[in-house]
């Protein structure tokens, strides 16, 4: 009798699978618009547009690719958490008729999106010398940077994307939250603001820099830009990476063999 | 030569699930749940439950039941895509599932692409895909709109193209819920010529059906479960003839006039089973047909001179036949411990319904001992276009 083979060798047996929901995914979403991929690349340039009117406003003291970097790698991490509420349950009768490895749902929604983000920092190097941010040796950070991020998307995605089985809130939930977390962490603001503020008490310091996201973009910005990498402030916050990925996995394999009878 | 290996053991196989009274749990509902633990809101339902047996390679093994019985659920749980509440499924192995047709499909892309997508669902590679495309797309007859959105496709077209993936993924173990009977004849037939070759080859099937000629035709087993338990496990003919007892005796309430059982029990009618003229247990009847209910009892002491009734009502509970013993000149001395009695319905005069059988056992002087209303069904249907309810033996005649 053959036991069930552990989850990467299955995973790995299952390649082709993750490749075409991958596929599935992004033809899905470009199906019927003119546009087509351009989409991925002008969405988040509207996005820089409105907040640099924004930030013009209200005069706080950012820069076009500080603003770019920012908005790109937001835009990974909210198109993950924003797909994964509805993964599980837009394939239910998958789940319910058809047996693969669960954990191929939110994994190839995740893939997907890291294929958009790949193709959108492309763009961003090209772009960054035409505002006269020339490359740097720290550019090379970048593959560990995007596997960190990946981590994170992956865990935040398979913990949303369980739970939303159980409890629907879930899903109208997630916009709110993202909306509340895009606000505490240096997307369309510089991190300066914040770090060593003598108006904020010290514990302020201390939570802002827990949040991985800020950890992330700041290393990005770092890599990127050339801004100061506070490492010692950030060690928590990329502790925190393989904490939501680990508790992101661990309730999806929890949940995961009751999908069918939810769904 | 050694026996052929397992290839499925299922061991004290049990599925629960909990009916919820209320649509969605949301975290109001969970968090209520939560605070009032204890306190069991929800009510507990086993839809399969200490199922238990082996099919070997090579193997055709049929699972038939009424709805509800727990087949889908039974085949779910061998699949995987169900998670066992006790007990285990333990398999050898590839296996591919056809729980439903066209699972996986999505409906803005093509054909082709469907092709590929459902295929590596199934488990194949995109190699062996590609080998077998033309194979696939000729067994399905889709030549012409195999680059068309599988949304334009009708049903028909849309089942023959899955059934024919499914057909093309060569696994070791074929699991089919329901699906035999999609397409037409000639697809069907084509269906079956495949399925006999696959047999020929040694591979092992698990097949739930409404069609009982499918699985007298093709099982080597048949599995009869009711109420997510197995009633019996059997060669296709004695567990196809179980299935339509089951269905004949146990009909789900709430359909046709209510059943009633009453009677000092003194002497009980234990169960009653309908044959046709051919000894087989029916409950369907072609108009003119006639049936034999044996009616098995039990009296736990001497009774003198019981008198058996038999009344025949339609769907609305009107009484459109009544007898007994005593009324046919049939004298029954005494009964004592266990025995059988049977009724002999030369030919029912109805060419169409659904009718309810009522049996009694009573005294001379009409004090019921047991009596079951509307106990078991029987089911006319027509052998013509004669237009009503009952079936008058008329003739034409042209003068001259």
């Amino acid at each position: 009798m053959t036991q069930r083979q552990s989850l990467l060798a299955e995973l790995i047996a299952r390649r082709e699978l993750v490749l075409n929901f991958v596929l599935r995914n992004l033809k899905q979403r470009y199906k019927g618009s003119a546009l087509g991929f351009l989409w991925s690349l002008l969405h988040p340039l509207f996005l820089v547009l409105i907040y640099l009117i924004f930030i013009r406003l209200m005069r706080f003291p950012t820069s076009m690719p500080h603003l770019l970097v920012g908005v790109m790698v937001w835009q990974f991490l909210s198109l993950c958490a924003g797909d994964a509420a509805t993964v599980v349950l837009a394939n239910a009768s998958l789940v319910k008729k058809t047996w693969f490895p669960r954990i191929i749902l939110p994994l190839s929604a995740v893939l997907g999106n890291l294929v958009h983000f790949v193709l959108s920092l492309l763009v961003l190097a090209v772009a960054l010398p035409l505002l006269g941010v020339s490359p740097r040796s720290t550019w090379l950070h970048l593959p560990w940077l995007i596997a960190l991020q990946f981590l994170f998307s992956l865990g935040i995605s398979l913990g949303l994307s369980a739970l939303n089985v159980f409890f629907r809130d879930v899903e109208h939930l997630v916009p709110i939250a993202l909306m509340s977390w895009f606000f505490v962490t240096p997307v369309i603001y510089s991190a300066e603001l914040v770090l060593n503020n003598p108006t904020f008490p010290p514990w302020v310091d201390t939570v802002f820099f827990a949040n991985p996201m800020t950890a992330l973009l700041m290393w990005y910005r770092h890599a990127f830009l050339g801004d100061p990498l506070p490492a010692a402030a950030l060690w928590p916050g990329f502790l925190g990476v393989f904490v939501v990925f680990s508790l992101g996995a661990l309730l999806f394999h929890r949940l995961e063999p009751r999908f069918a009878d939810e769904l | 030569m050694s026996a052929p290996a397992v290839a499925i053991a299922v061991s004290g196989l049990g599925k629960r699930y909990r009916l919820q009274h209320q649509g969605q749990t949301t975290l109001k509902t969970a968090a209520l749940r939560l605070l009032s633990r204890g306190s069991k809101r929800d009510e507990e339902f086993w839809a399969l439950r200490a199922v238990s047996f082996e099919v070997r390679q090579g193997e055709t093994l049929g699972i038939i039941g009424r709805n509800g019985a727990g087949k889908s659920t039974l085949l779910g749980l061998i699949a995987g895509t169900i998670t066992p509440t006790e007990g285990a499924v333990r398999t050898n192995g590839r296996i591919s599932s056809l729980l439903e047709l066209g699972a996986g499909f999505h409906p803005d892309l093509t054909g082709r692409e469907n092709i590929f997508l459902n295929g590596s669902i199934l488990g194949l590679r995109r190699r062996d895909i590609a080998q077998r495309f033309d194979s696939i797309v000729a067994f399905s007859d889709l030549e012409r709109f195999i680059d068309h959105p599988v949304k334009h496709y009708s049903s028909g077209m849309f089942v023959r193209l899955a059934f024919s993936v499914a057909m093309e993924v060569d696994p070791d173990i074929l699991i089919l819920d329901e699906v035999l009977s999609v397409g037409d004849e000639r697809f069907r037939e084509k269906c079956r010529v495949r399925i006999g070759e696959f047999r020929r080859r040694g591979k092992t099937f698990l097949i739930v059906s409404h069609d009982m000629d499918t699985i007298q035709t093709i099982c080597d087993r048949v599995l009869v479960l009711d109420r997510g338990q197995t009633v019996l496990e059997d060669v296709p003919t004695r567990a196809v003839s179980e299935y339509h007892a089951i269905n004949a005796l146990g009909e789900s309430p709430g359909e046709g006039p209510a059943r009633r059982e009453w009677g000092s029990r003194e002497a009980v009618i234990l169960g009653v089973s309908l044959r046709d003229a051919r000894g087989d247990r029916v409950d369907i009847l072609g108009a003119r047909e006639g049936f034999t209910a044996e009616v098995r009892w039990r009296a736990t002491r001497r009774i003198e001179d019981p008198v058996f009734g038999f009344a025949l009502c339609d769907g609305e509970g009107r009484l459109l036949y009544g007898t007994n013993t005593a009324i046919d000149g049939c004298t029954i001395p005494a009964i004592e411990g266990d025995g059988a009695i049977e009724l002999a319905v030369e030919t029912i005069p109805f060419q169409r319904g659904r009718y309810y059988l009522t049996f009694a056992i009573h005294s001379r002087d009409h004090k019921t001992f047991h009596r079951l209303d509307n106990c078991s069904a029987v089911t006319v249907t027509p052998d013509g276009e004669h237009a009503g309810t009952v079936r008058l033996e008329a003739r034409w005649k042209t003068p001259g």
